[in-house]
This record gives structure tokens, C-alpha cells and sequence, in this order.
């Protein structure tokens, strides 16, 4: 951007500005290696003192190839990718990705394996808000949020870990069900939970959500109108912070969600006030979700008894040949879903989240595409910025909530 | 898509996007619920013009498929997907261009300003050019890396990657540093492999100098 380009001052010529101040633009650099950058994310900055005039996000740090990958691997293998991208909502990527192949399969997931899923999902959604907050306050120098969210995703992460073996990258979901049943312990320590969260998110309301420094310090930062939002592709919270009641658990149910009873919060000020509360308000959707989706778990299987997609019971294989056949076929082979491409997309923690899956009749997937909603949403972080103070640009970055696993795949 | 079209029923807004691209020479094809209509090129930016005057506001995702070893396709090699959608979520149409190596796309930017990081990705994965896009550079993969790794011709592994500026890697030669068989790249020849101790090893540049040198 030349120097005429900008503006008030800026028209100014170098000509005209002989014998006076010489004022230019500075370009700086902010990370890769920042902590306020979430990751591994580089922007190019050009200020006009502390007025940000143009910036341009420089990423793909953290490409992996995860698309190439799992062109290379069986579709049950895959789940062991998916959620390694967004690592704060692991479900979200399980479940968009397992929804795409049982679409392909016309697999029937047995309720309660879609009511596991879904408590699962919702409380991951939790655990993923709440690093949101404490981080997003952690940039704008308020380091006792994070201690407190800190301890509740701690809490959540047990449950993972009950359910799962593990507290991250999770790889629970299979085709056509769950890999296994959760435990007995999984009921109280969820219902422990739901008593106590409640109570917490009164207290962070407390700390900060209704504390004047917090609310000035982000009030009218970053403001992006519904018509920005919507012209950038913003997806998720951020959209809704926007006034744009845009929820794919509510426009195109999946796994369920229809059945639930919750509301999708909004707000009109597209502010970055706006995108850090409407994911308080979020937490207490999905705590609403969760206790649905628990009260109304029945026993019963958790996986489709279609053998084409699920393994054979482990007490079959000892007396049945054919258990033993379709055991080794899947385990070497997998399954062949017929050619077609499908796509689901799915509301993740951070916006629409989709796995576009091209079959081409073999065991594996001939492409996948991911619809991750971080990438996309990072390019309003353009129109978030332009035009405020530097020091804003943190407080911007952090509303918006993007993960970088997430971006650059 | 799916080999014969099948009769589904398509929502009303569905039903007259298609019906307005049907004169830019938009062929139907529907698996599922998914609805894809497949334009000439050079009509591309037309159709989405179109499906966004439609009530497809919303571009999801651009992306491009490489069927080069797809069993049994016929046309040209890749197919870009532009997946829009309308802005409340509950609608969806797939408009797909196919177009050979070489060939280059009109940008939609000027449309949907999303779309700059959607064609970059394009653009870096599959090499399609878009003609007109403001910035059109890489999006992931590091700025000395040469090739688009989501063709289905890119090597995968065991061959070596070439990096700009001299930089070069040689998996084959790396993973024989690793076992043993070779000195490698970082002039480690697996001691371990071979039943040596670190303790024998060491003090003697830990087998720096050559293969010969850390014989038990």
C-alpha cells in the first residue's frame, strides 16, 4: 500500500514534508514464536504509528499434510488424524469426520453411541471455551482467569480420560459407533460437573465478564458488522457475536442435536466484548445439552451391527470362522464404501466444520477436504484490525479464537 | 459424482438455482442429499453470480480434486468445488469446473472476499492459477518448496525433497543414517544396531570419521 493511499495525514508527499517531521510507515513482524499468537502465527504488520494500516497473516507453520495422509490410510485409521488439528475440540473433528463416512456407508449409529457422542462433543465444546477465555485474558494481562478455567478444563480432561485412556487426541469415535462403552464412573463425574460448573461461571461473570477494566478495555475493539462478517466467511461465535444466528447443530441437525431443547445465544455488537461473552453463554447451551443427552442415554449397543463397517464381537471370534474372516478383512483391509463424494458439515467450537470426502470404491479415501472454520475465520482478522491500535490487534486475535493445528492442517 | 442421476426431490431454491444455470450449460448431478452442478469454465464466475443471486450467499470452501488415478474417470484431470451455501445454513449447491494441467481459473474474490484464502489453497495444492486474485501467493507450504503436494502424481515419501536455496533431503539416505547402514546425515551410523555400547563409542567423535572406525 503506497503512501497516497491512506488518508488524512498520510497524503502528504514527501515533498511537501521537507523541513518538517518525516513521517513513514513502519512494517514489523509479529511471531511465528509469540505467546499472543496462539501458536504459530506470523503476521506482517504495516503501522501508521499505532495505527495498523494493512496486515497480512503468513501461516501454514504447522502443515502437516493431514489431507495427504489420510489419502493414504483405511477410513477407521483416519479418526486417529482428525482430531490432532484442533486439538482443543478434538470430538468436533471426530465426529464431522465419522459423519461424512457414514453417510457414505449409509451406516446406523445406535442411539446411545449418538448420545455419548454428543455429551462428549458439548462437553469438549466447554473445555474448548474455557481455554478461550483464560488465554484471551492471559493476552490482555489478566493472568488469574487462566489459573480458574484452567481448573475446570482439568476436571473435563478427567472425564476424557475415563472415557477415553486419554486427555487429548482422543481417536474414540469409529465408523458406525464408539470404540468402546463409557464406564461406569463416567455418569457421577459428569453429574459432579454439571452441580459445580454452574457455580463457576457465575464466579468468572464475577472476575471478569462484569468487570468494568475488562469491559472497557474491550468494548468497540475490533468491531465487524453483520455484512463484514458475513462477506469474510466468519463462521462460529464469532459470527453469532455478530448478530447472525447462524448454528449448524440448529440449521442442519446432525447426530441428533435436533432433539435437544437449547438456544443459540447472539449478540449485536460484533465487538471482541461480544465474541468473549457469547462463549460464556455458550457453555451454559451446552450444559444443557449435556444433561439431555445423559438423562436420556439408555443401555444398549454402541456400535452398528453391520458388519461391513464394525468389528465382530471379541466373544464371536472364538467359536465362529466367519467373525474370525471379517475380523482379519477389516483390521487388514477395512471396509469399501461405494464411489460418491459427500460432505456434513458440523458446528465446531469455532465455526462450520466439514470433512468433504471423494470415494473412489477402495479402502481408503481418494481426497479429503477439510472445511477447517479457523482458516476461514483468520482472514477477518483483516477487517478486525484495520484501522485500530496495535495493541488491540492481541485483544482481536484472541476474540476471534483461532487455533493454529486448526489452520494450517 | 455418482454414476446416473437419480430423482431426488430439490428444495425450491435448489430447484431454480439449477434451473438458472441449466442455460450456462450446468449439468445436474446429485448422490445423497448433495446437489452438484458441473459448468463449463468460462462460465464460472457467471454461476456463482448467479447461485449468490439465488440465495447461495455464502461461499463455504473452494477446493480442488485431482482425478488423475481415479478408476474409470473420464474428462479433464482436476475439478475445482466451489461449496456454497445460503446464509441461514439449511441449503447447499456444489458447483464444480473441471479444467486440465495448464489451465487457469477467473478468481471469484471480487464476490466473496473469503475466497482469497480459498484459491491460495487451490492454488498451492493443485497449482490452478486464478487469473485477477489480488494476492496470490502459497498459502502452507514453506516459501522454497517446489511442487503442489495434493497432486496425485507428487511423490509420496522415499524420494527425495527438494527445497530451494540448496536445502535437500533424502529420506532414503536419512533413514539409513538411522539404521545404520550409512553414515547419514547427521554422521551417525546406529551404533546400537550393531550391538555398540556408548561407552565403547565414546571419545572417538561418537563414529564422526567413517564407517569403519566404531567396529566392536
Amino acid at each position: 500500500m503506497s503512501v497516497k493511499d491512506l488518508g488524512h495525514a498520510a497524503t502528504v508527499t514527501r515533498e511537501e514534508q521537507r523541513g518538517q517531521f518525516e513521517t513513514r510507515y513502519m512494517r514489523i513482524n509479529v511471531g511465528p514464536q509469540h505467546p499472543s499468537t496462539h501458536g504459530v502465527l506470523r503476521l506482517v504488520v504495516d503501522l501508521d504509528g499505532e495505527e495498523i494500516v494493512g496486515i497480512k497473516p503468513q501461516i501454514g507453520y504447522l502443515h502437516t499434510g493431514f489431507e495427504k495422509t489420510m489419502e493414504n490410510r483405511t477410513y477407521q485409521q483416519c479418526v486417529t488424524y482428525s482430531n490432532r488439528m484442533d486439538y482443543l475440540h478434538g470430538f468436533s473433528h471426530d465426529l464431522a469426520y465419522v459423519l461424512s463416512v457414514e453417510k457414505l456407508m449409509d451406516a446406523r449409529v445406535p442411539e446411545r453411541a449418538e448420545r455419548i457422542r454428543v455429551a462428549l462433543n458439548e462437553l469438549n465444546r466447554i473445555a474448548s471455551h474455557l481455554v478461550f477465555i483464560g488465554t484471551g485474558l492471559l493476552d490482555m494481562g489478566a493472568l488469574t482467569p487462566f489459573f480458574y478455567t484452567m481448573r475446570e478444563r482439568e476436571t473435563l480432561l478427567d472425564i476424557f480420560e475415563l472415557v477415553c485412556g486419554v486427555r487429548m487426541n482422543f481417536g474414540y469415535f469409529r465408523v458406525g459407533g464408539l470404540y468402546r462403552d463409557v464406564p461406569d464412573e463416567f455418569f457421577p463425574a459428569v453429574d459432579q460437573f454439571l452441580e459445580t460448573f454452574p457455580k463457576m461461571i457465575v464466579q468468572y461473570e464475577r472476575l471478569f465478564a462484569k468487570n468494568d477494566i475488562f469491559v472497557n478495555r474491550l468494548k468497540n475493539i475490533g468491531v465487524l458488522s453483520r455484512e463484514t462478517a458475513l462477506d469474510w466467511g466468519l463462521t462460529g461465535p464469532s459470527l453469532r457475536a455478530s448478530g447472525v444466528p447462524l448454528d449448524f447443530r440448529k440449521a442442519a441437525p446432525y447426530s441428533g442435536y435436533q432433539d435437544y431443547d437449547f438456544d443459540v445465544p447472539t449478540y449485536d455488537a460484533g465487538d471482541a466484548l461480544s465474541r468473549m461473552l457469547i462463549r460464556i453463554d455458550e457453555m451454559r447451551e451446552s450444559m444443557k445439552i449435556v444433561r439431555q443427552a445423559v438423562d436420556r442415554m439408555e443401555p444398549g449397543p454402541i456400535r452398528d451391527p453391520d458388519r461391513r463397517i464394525s468389528l465382530p464381537p471379541r466373544s464371536e471370534l472364538e467359536n465362529s470362522m466367519e467373525a474370525v474372516i471379517f475380523h482379519f478383512k477389516l483390521v487388514t483391509e477395512g471396509f469399501h464404501p461405494p464411489r460418491g463424494e459427500v460432505y456434513v458439515a458440523t458446528e465446531s467450537a469455532r465455526g462450520e466444520l466439514g470433512y468433504y470426502i471423494v470415494s473412489d470404491g477402495g479402502s481408503m479415501p481418494y481426497r479429503v477436504k477439510i472445511r477447517v472454520p479457523s482458516l476461514i475465520n483468520l482472514q477477518s482478522l483483516e477487517p478486525a484490525c484495520l484501522g485500530g491500535l496495535f495493541a488491540d490487534m492481541v485483544v482481536n486475535i484472541a476474540s476471534l479464537d483461532p487455533i493454529m493445528g486448526d489452520v494450517d492442517k | 459424482m455418482s454414476d446416473k442421476p437419480t430423482d431426488v426431490e430439490l428444495a425450491a431454491a435448489t430447484k431454480a438455482t439449477v434451473d438458472a444455470l441449466e442455460p450456462l450449460g450446468g449439468v445436474l448431478s446429485t448422490f445423497k442429499d448433495m446437489v452438484s452442478v458441473t459448468v463449463p469454465k468460462e462460465h464460472v464466475v457467471e454461476a456463482v453470480r448467479l447461485a449468490k443471486e439465488n440465495g447461495f450467499e455464502m461461499v463455504s470452501d473452494v477446493f480442488g480434486i485431482d482425478y488423475l488415478t481415479y478408476p474409470g474417470h473420464q474428462g479433464k484431470r482436476f475439478t475445482v468445488v466451489y461449496n456454497m451455501r445460503n446464509p441461514d445454513g439449511t441449503g447447499r449447491l456444489f458447483i464444480r469446473v473441471e479444467l486440465d494441467d495448464g489451465e487457469t481459473l477467473p478468481t471469484i474474490t471480487h464476490l466473496f472476499k473469503a475466497a482469497n484464502f480459498m484459491e491460495r489453497e487451490v492454488y498451492d495444492m493443485f497449482g490452478v492459477v486464478f487469473e485477477g486474485h489480488p494476492d496470490l501467493r502459497k498459502l502452507l507450504t514453506p516459501e522454497d518448496f517446489e511442487g503442489h503436494p495434493h497432486r496425485k502424481d507428487f511423490p509420496l515419501g522415499e524420494t527425495p525433497t527438494l527445497f530451494g536455496e540448496g536445502r535437500f533431503l533424502d529420506p532414503a539416505a536419512f533413514r539409513a543414517g538411522l539404521i545404520g547402514a550409512d553414515p547419514g546425515l547427521t554422521g551417525w551410523k546406529g551404533g546400537a544396531a550393531k550391538g555398540i555400547t556408548s561407552e565403547q563409542d565414546f571419545g572417538q567423535g561418537a563414529g564422526m570419521e567413517g564407517k569403519e572406525s566404531g567396529k566392536p
